[in-house]
């Protein structure tokens, strides 16, 4: 009684009314061209009104007008739609649909067929995603998605990548994308398993994203794990794999006969260094999944297991990982109640790359050991190892990866409820809860033998241990109600509304203690009691910091009109606060509107199934990085020793903003889709304004007592690119088929405005190359230029290069100071952004073979190769490090002075990922269902110039290095634990090495 | 079960519309609802408080690698940071500094700016916040003329700012000149300096606390002001110069510190016999335990533990030196002295021993240091007076080491040595050229002069040319953060020296800085820039 005048009342407020007739109810089978089809979709057009086929294909739907519609659908297949027209029992067969065209995707709040959708957005599915040991959700999409780039350099396991969509989406704010888990927005990819996914689909443009306000500025992606269906009796599968990777590429260097060559100081040894530090890796995936369902629920539980050894030794991860869903329909199938809940835990051997950067700078003719040493060596104060002692930045790597340890500990716990409830056929009412803590512990320990950090030649304090920890609590409410309904025959609609309230809390805090006792060979971390540093003031280091309460509240609405069911409209706004701007500026309004139209409605060219062409236009914000930045903030003033009392000061603190403001950005798409039976093609072109950047800027020091810095909104960029990406069903019969797709991705980004004044940027760093910043940023120029001075290619009698008067006024002005100065003689020497960035996939089945062949090619980008330019010059004083022998390697340079010389051309062509894989025909009847062995090669090889370790274009630069805690440095600004997308373009020291790996696969269907 | 959906939608709505609650409090950092008062333990003229805040500002920039130590230091004829193949090349800004070819991009004269702002945007919120003694707001007055000082002195034209927050258009170097006399006068209660100083007005006291502004402080500051008056100004002030100085001489507590004003020898390894057991004379005055020094007027408290800034040990030192002191953590071999300024010293001048290390270096147990990185074929670290080239392949062992602020064994990157700012022996020399250059006679520093040579065990002089009167000053001052105020006054900032010829005469000011212009584009740029 309730609910039917609570239906009264929404009815009424809806304002639209529908016709009331008699009811009818249809039933009838839904099968393929193999038999029945379970949890195929049966819903009555125009409306929400469905039902979902049983496990016999069999399905029976109620409450249907005369004139009802009935579509049926199910993945790859392609839609039908049949009039009711009185039958009471209507069988269908559906088609499979290589190109898809009637696929759902799901959007924000809701899912829309494909092809009513006027924004770009690419759907991918299990069958598409790249094979082989992938230990994280977006490398299953790298090179598959035009616009999308996945980049993680070098590959280190223990390292999330890099995501971009479409080139640089915010300058101050966050540069990863949103992530959407069964539609809980705001999950962290580290939560799901890769082999739980069903579908990733993302959603690219502003349009498409700007119903998710500022979060879904750097685009979104949408996943959607593995599911039961309802049904289908219990299903159990084990799915698993043993890979086995092997470095791919590093740079080259001297062995101990040509370092001896160019006069490198003999220590008596030959030592292969990288070989020392590195291994063979070894990666074990285990999941065994059930699922299942029965009338009106399905349900499907998951384990996963990961243990893989880096390829840099006593590194690597164990991460155990559990997640479950069910799905259960009540009250007349009007209410659904989805429930999901996933825990991981992950134990991590971070290593240090450090060691791999010492493994090329380190003398070759050192041993590793101390009792190897050509001249006596206290070997037992450095644990056994060897050490060139007094020169400067200089370690031996082994005895870096060996002795010292960097752990951590993280679990994850999310989980979440939605219910979804159908008040009338026209409109559904949406409630999701949802949460996540990630808690991670750090453990850091350099033993009191360690030269490196251990300080095992201080007199006064040696071995240290390092503690850090934070938690991360997110809290997600949401409900949404949809509308749908059409009139006039030919207009279909859908009204969306809702409310989002997101609340972060997050806490860290860090400590560092030492001086432990030596000569025992202890973990002294697990007894920090003993260090003497408690004895002695001011050897302890401690920072803590707590956001609670960050929130982000949104109210939003959606329309999507389709007419004649070839011309879409969709618009969207919303309205979003944020706390972490000031009160003048804490709401911001982002619309969005699309529009397409299915053109081959109209003209019904021959043999084409779809001529779509659509544009859209969005408007999202970027939020600043953390709470408060707007505001003034002070420290405090400890008087010397702790003995003169205490004051607030503004050393090391900011001037306040109190207008600090959303960033913007705009987005306008343009796209064109095109189908035929067995070939399709989408072309995207999109045009992207960023203004009003959430910067760090500099200030009048002078104005802002003191403060030379605060944060504040300024600069433009705009970025424009293309996408394209087309497939072809070569061959296509029963026994063979072969389909091949291209997918190709242009961006441009431009630095429209830049009030912050030009500079260079991009510090090379210590030893000696301080103050050389290597990339340009200049307003009206592309981002990411490399810029500097260019080499004659021939050197004077010091060995010094001598640099070009490039712009021929007798005066040679190469100083890094004069960088930007009109007669400086500097130029752009590369940039770091590619042009392009290419995927080819090609997948073959013959019979129960099937394989895939996937190349990846990226091109126009430039890198500043660091090793060479820090080791490859033959100093006279630097006899004993070892020096970069690559091609590019000159006995006669003498001085590391930066350069053209050392930004290399970095164009690769990759084949990232092979496979192959047979599946074995079983007993009808027999336990194992399924049973499938493959066999998968990433990384197989990699055709470039580039002489550094890996080509892949250097996206950003900064940011928290790998394996550093936050709070490990007391100068850890929001600013530097922020990486620069500005800064483009080099290929730093701390470069992990490729790795090729084979993976054997076993799939079993119980 | 249908009562609770229906709660649930319901509340949904409420929720909707009543949750939009954003204000966020900061947690983990201080902010303005904290004021500066909040935390405060008092705000006299004593060692807590808003003065804790302000004076702990001198600490940037003083004694390490950057910001105003590098501006006065790297430019001179004493000291230079050579290239060692990979090492301190850093975009070439060491050489800039030294062979005068610097520009407006230099990360040390940005830090020179950032570094004197700071102190006086602490010092402007210290006099806004009300909570000032007259002595409190004398001393902070007093402060901030003297970081504004440092803006005359390295950068001419700068902006006056005097409140919190305030802004203030670019003054001339003149109006700067008048705005630091004007304030540190009226710190002493005076209108103007004369013969007869009368001090009864002051709020300044006369108590010995170098690390705090006193009556004596705040004159030689003056002192200071007028002696290069004339560079600042075009016109000379050296006879206010002479009688502040003489007022310091005459009625303050300090003495020089010569034979028997001793402090203990923190370098002393404790198995090396020949390493001596204290430092006297010239050498106690820079010693690891100053504090307490009687010739410092007016210091900056550096201390390893909550007073970090000052890294010579770090900055002059070779790494192998690490194992001679025991030091905490390998040097970084940086700043070296110019051998023909090494050699200006005469054999037997006790600041030759006192500033210098040179020679074979030994371990914390007495035996050979060995640099297996060495460039030559002797393995024994030996600091030699003479550098082979500025850049690119200057030898690491080259070059006289600055030891003047003297080490400390188990020592840490932060060492504990107070940096004078103002020191009895700097006043003698500002009132002997100051009169000097008041009556146009040289001869008549000669008291003053020989006051320093006698402490420093050299004989006295019968008679000075300003030549000799600056190279006197350079001995006595190196490492003082004097020299290259001193050869702009003596006119030979343009000389040429050790790989250094440029003679451009608008050095004599470092543009205003890159990144100051951009943020700020009311600021114009010094000429020749």
């Amino acid at each position: 009684m309730k609910i039917t005048l609570l239906r009264s009342l929404v009815m009424a407020g809806a304002l639209l009314c529908f016709g009331l007739s008699q009811a009818q109810e249809v039933s009838g089978t839904v099968s393929d061209a193999l038999g029945p089809l379970p949890g195929a979709s049966v819903v009555v057009k125009g409306t929400t009104n469905g039902t979902q086929t049983d496990f016999d294909g069999n399905y029976t739907i109620d409450g249907l007008d005369d004139d009802a519609i009935l579509v049926f659908s199910y993945i790859g297949y392609s839609n039908q739609e049949i009039p009711v027209a009185g039958q009471a029992t209507i069988d269908v067969v559906l088609q499979e649909d290589a190109q898809a065209l009637d696929e759902v995707v799901i959007v924000g709040y809701g899912s829309q067929a494909k092809k009513e959708i006027t924004s770009s957005v690419v759907s991918v599915s299990t069958e598409d995603f790249n094979q082989g040991v992938v230990q994280e959700p977006t490398q299953l999409l790298q090179g598959k998605v035009a616009g999308l780039s996945v980049v993680n350099r070098g590959g280190n396991p223990n390292q999330e990548p890099v995501i971009r969509l479409r080139g640089i989406s915010t300058v101050g704010g966050n540069q990863q994308p949103l992530v959407v888990i069964d539609g809980i927005l705001g999950g962290s990819l580290s939560s799901v398993d890769p082999a739980d996914i069903e579908n990733i689909t993302v959603l690219k443009d502003g349009s498409a994203a700007a119903i998710y306000g500022s979060r879904g500025s750097a685009g979104v992606i949408v996943v959607t794990t593995k599911r039961g269906k309802a049904g289908q009796p219990l299903r159990v599968s084990y799915n698993g794999q043993l890979g086995v990777s092997t470095i791919a590429n590093q740079i080259e260097i001297m062995d101990r006969g040509e370092f001896l060559a160019v006069g490198g100081n003999d220590l008596g040894s030959d030592t292969d260094w990288r070989d020392e530090v590195t291994q063979t890796g070894i990666a074990q995936v285990h999941n065994i999944s059930a699922s299942g369902g029965g009338e009106g629920f399905n349900y499907r539980v998951a384990g996963n297991i990961r243990d893989t050894d880096n390829i840099l030794i006593n590194s690597g991860f164990q991460q155990f990982n559990f997640r479950t869903n069910f799905t259960g329909l009540l009250f007349d199938d009007k209410l659904k109640i989805d429930v999901n809940a996933a825990f991981t835990q992950r134990d991590s051997q971070i290593g240090f790359n450090e060691a791999l950067r010492y493994a090329t700078s380190y003398n070759p003719t050192a041993p590793v050991f101390g009792e190897d040493a050509p001249f006596p060596f206290n070997s037992a104060q450095f644990g056994g190892y060897f050490e060139t002692l007094g020169l400067f930045d200089s370690f031996n790597p082994v005895a870096i990866a060996e002795l010292n340890r960097n752990d951590r500990f993280a679990t994850t716990l999310n989980y979440g409820v939605n219910l979804n409830y159908r008040v009338t056929d026209n409109l559904t009412v949406n409630l999701n809860y949802a949460a996540q803590n990630i808690k991670e512990d750090a453990n850091i320990y350099y033993p009191t033998t360690g030269y490196w950090r251990g300080s095992a030649l201080s007199p006064t304090r040696r071995g240290r241990a390092d503690f850090g920890n934070s938690e991360r609590r997110f809290r997600l409410l949401e409900g949404y109600a949809a509308y749908t309904n059409s009139f006039a025959d030919k207009f279909n609609f859908t009204v969306t509304a809702g409310y989002s309230f997101q609340e972060n809390d997050f806490n860290y805090s860090y400590f560092q203690i030492g001086d432990f006792p030596p000569g025992v060979d202890f973990d002294w971390s697990n007894n920090i009691n003993a260090a003497q540093d408690l004895l002695e003031g001011g050897r302890i280091e401690a920072d803590s910091g707590r956001e609670d309460g960050d929130r982000i509240i949104r109210f939003f609405g959606r329309a999507n009109i389709t007419f004649d069911d070839a011309i879409y409209f969709d618009a969207s706004i919303s309205r979003e606060g944020s706390s972490r701007f000031g009160s003048e500026n804490r709401w911001g309004i982002f619309p969005a509107v699309g529009m397409g139209a299915d053109l081959n409605k109209y003209l019904e060219l021959p043999n084409v199934n779809l001529l779509k062409v659509r544009a859209g236009w969005g408007l999202t914000g970027a939020i600043p990085p953390a709470v408060g930045l707007d505001q003034q903030i002070f420290n405090v003033q400890n008087g010397v020793d702790g003995q003169s009392g205490a004051a607030s000061t503004q050393d090391n603190g900011r001037a306040a903003n109190p207008d600090l403001k959303w960033e913007e950005k705009s987005e306008f798409n343009f796209g064109v889709e095109f189908a035929m039976d067995r070939f399709g093609a989408t072309a995207d072109y999109f045009i992207r304004d960023i203004r009003d950047f959430v910067t760090f800027a500099n200030v009048d020091a002078a104005e802002n007592n003191g403060f030379d810095r605060r944060w504040q909104n300024s600069g433009q960029l705009g970025v424009t690119g293309f996408e394209l990406s087309a497939n072809y069903d070569v061959i296509r019969n029963d026994k063979l088929t072969y389909n091949t797709g291209v997918i190709l991705t242009h961006n441009k980004n431009t630095l429209e405005e830049n009030p912050q004044g030009d500079q260079v940027d991009g510090n090379l760093g210590a030893p000696g190359q301080n103050n050389t910043n290597v990339v340009l940023i200049r307003e009206g120029e592309e981002v990411g230029q490399i810029w500097g001075p260019v080499f004659s290619g021939e050197v004077d009698a010091n060995g010094t290069p001598i640099l070009l008067d490039i712009n021929g006024d007798g005066e040679l002005v190469t100083g890094q100071g004069s960088a930007l100065d009109d007669n400086a003689d500097f130029r752009v020497l590369g940039t770091g952004i590619p042009d392009f960035e290419i995927g080819w996939t090609n997948q073959v089945t013959f019979g129960n073979w099937d394989a895939n062949v996937f190349f990846r090619a990226v091109v126009g980008h430039s890198l500043v190769n660091s090793f060479r330019a820090f080791y490859e010059p033959i100093i006279g004083s630097q006899a004993s490090y070892n020096f970069v022998n690559t091609k590019l390697q000159r006995d006669d340079i003498r001085t590391a002075q930066f350069s053209d010389y050392y930004v290399e051309k970095a164009d690769f062509l990759r084949l990232d990922n092979m496979s192959i894989g047979y599946n074995f025909d079983l007993k009808e009847g027999s336990y194992i269902k399924g049973l499938r062995l493959s066999l998968a090669a990433q990384n197989l090889f990699t055709i470039t110039g580039y002489s550094g370790v890996d080509p892949e274009p250097s996206l950003q630069d900064g940011g928290l290095p790998a394996g550093e805690l936050r709070g490990d440095d007391a100068d850890d600004q929001i600013d530097e634990i922020q990486a620069n997308p500005l800064i483009a373009g080099i290929e730093r020291r701390e470069a992990y090495f490729t790795s090729t790996t084979i993976t054997l696969g076993l799939n079993v269907n119980f | 079960m249908k009562r609770i959906f229906k709660l649930t939608l319901i509340s949904t709505v409420f929720i909707a519309f009543s949750c939009t609650d954003l204000d966020d409090e900061l947690e983990d950092t201080l902010t303005e609802e904290f004021s500066v008062d909040g935390i405060d333990t008092g705000g006299g003229g004593g060692d807590g408080g808003p003065l804790l805040s302000a004076f702990a500002r001198l600490r940037a920039g003083g004694a390490g690698n950057s910001g105003h130590f590098a501006l006065q230091g790297v430019p001179g004829d004493d000291m230079a940071v050579p290239q060692k193949g990979g090492d301190w090349f850093d975009g070439g800004i060491w050489i800039d500094l030294h062979r005068h070819t610097w520009n407006a991009a230099n990360d040390r004269i940005n830090e020179g700016w950032n570094d004197a702002y700071g102190g006086i945007g602490e010092c402007n919120i210290a006099l806004d916040g009300g909570t000032l003694d007259a002595n409190g707001t004398a001393q902070i007055r007093a402060l901030r003329a003297y970081f504004y000082y440092r803006l005359l002195d390295l950068y001419g034209r700068v902006k006056l700012i005097t409140t919190a927050g305030g802004d203030a258009p670019q003054s001339d170097r003149i109006d700067v000149f008048n705005f630091v006399e004007s304030e540190l006068l009226a710190a002493l209660g005076i209108s103007a300096v004369t013969a007869s100083i009368d001090l009864s007005a002051s709020a300044l006291t006369t108590d010995v606390n170098p690390y705090r502004i006193n009556q004596f402080s705040a004159l030689g500051l003056l002192a200071k002001l007028y002696l290069n008056a004339e560079v600042y100004t075009g016109t000379p002030r050296y006879e206010e110069a002479d009688w502040a100085a003489t007022y310091v001489i005459d009625n303050g507590p300090y003495q020089l510190c010569a034979a028997g004003c001793t402090a203990p020898n923190r370098a002393r390894r404790p198995d090396v016999e020949t390493d001596p057991a204290t430092l006297e004379g010239y050498a106690a005055i820079f010693a690891t335990d100053n504090e307490s020094n009687p010739e410092i007027i007016f210091s900056i408290e550096y201390a390893s533990v909550g007073g970090g800034g000052m890294n010579f040990a770090q900055m002059t030192l070779h790494g192998p030196s690490q194992l001679t002191y025991g030091l905490d953590a390998a040097p970084w071999n940086g700043f070296v002295t110019l051998e023909e300024f090494y050699n200006s010293y005469e054999t037997g001048d006790l600041r030759k021993e006192a500033n210098f290390l040179v020679g074979p270096q030994t371990d914390f147990s007495g035996n050979p240091l060995i640099d297996f990185a060495a460039d030559d074929d002797d393995l024994q670290v030996n600091y030699t007076p003479a550098v082979n080239e500025l850049e690119p392949n200057a030898l690491r062992q080259g070059g006289a080491r600055m030891k003047k602020f003297s080490f400390e064994v188990l020592g840490r990157q932060d060492m504990n040595n107070d940096y004078p700012i103002l020191r009895l022996g700097d006043i003698h020399l500002m009132r002997g050229e100051a009169r000097a250059r008041a009556a146009g006679d040289w001869n008549l520093s000669l008291p003053d002069v020989n006051a320093i040579r006698t402490r420093a065990g050299v004989s006295t002089l019968g008679s000075i040319d300003a030549d000799e009167f600056l190279a006197e000053r350079g001995r006595e001052m190196f490492q003082e953060s004097s020299r290259r105020t001193d050869l702009i006054r003596f006119g030979k900032f343009q000389d040429s020296w050790w790989e250094k010829t440029n003679a451009d005469a608008f050095r004599n000011l470092f543009p205003i800085p890159v990144n100051q212009i951009n943020a700020a584009p009311d600021l114009t740029q010094n000429p020749g820039y």
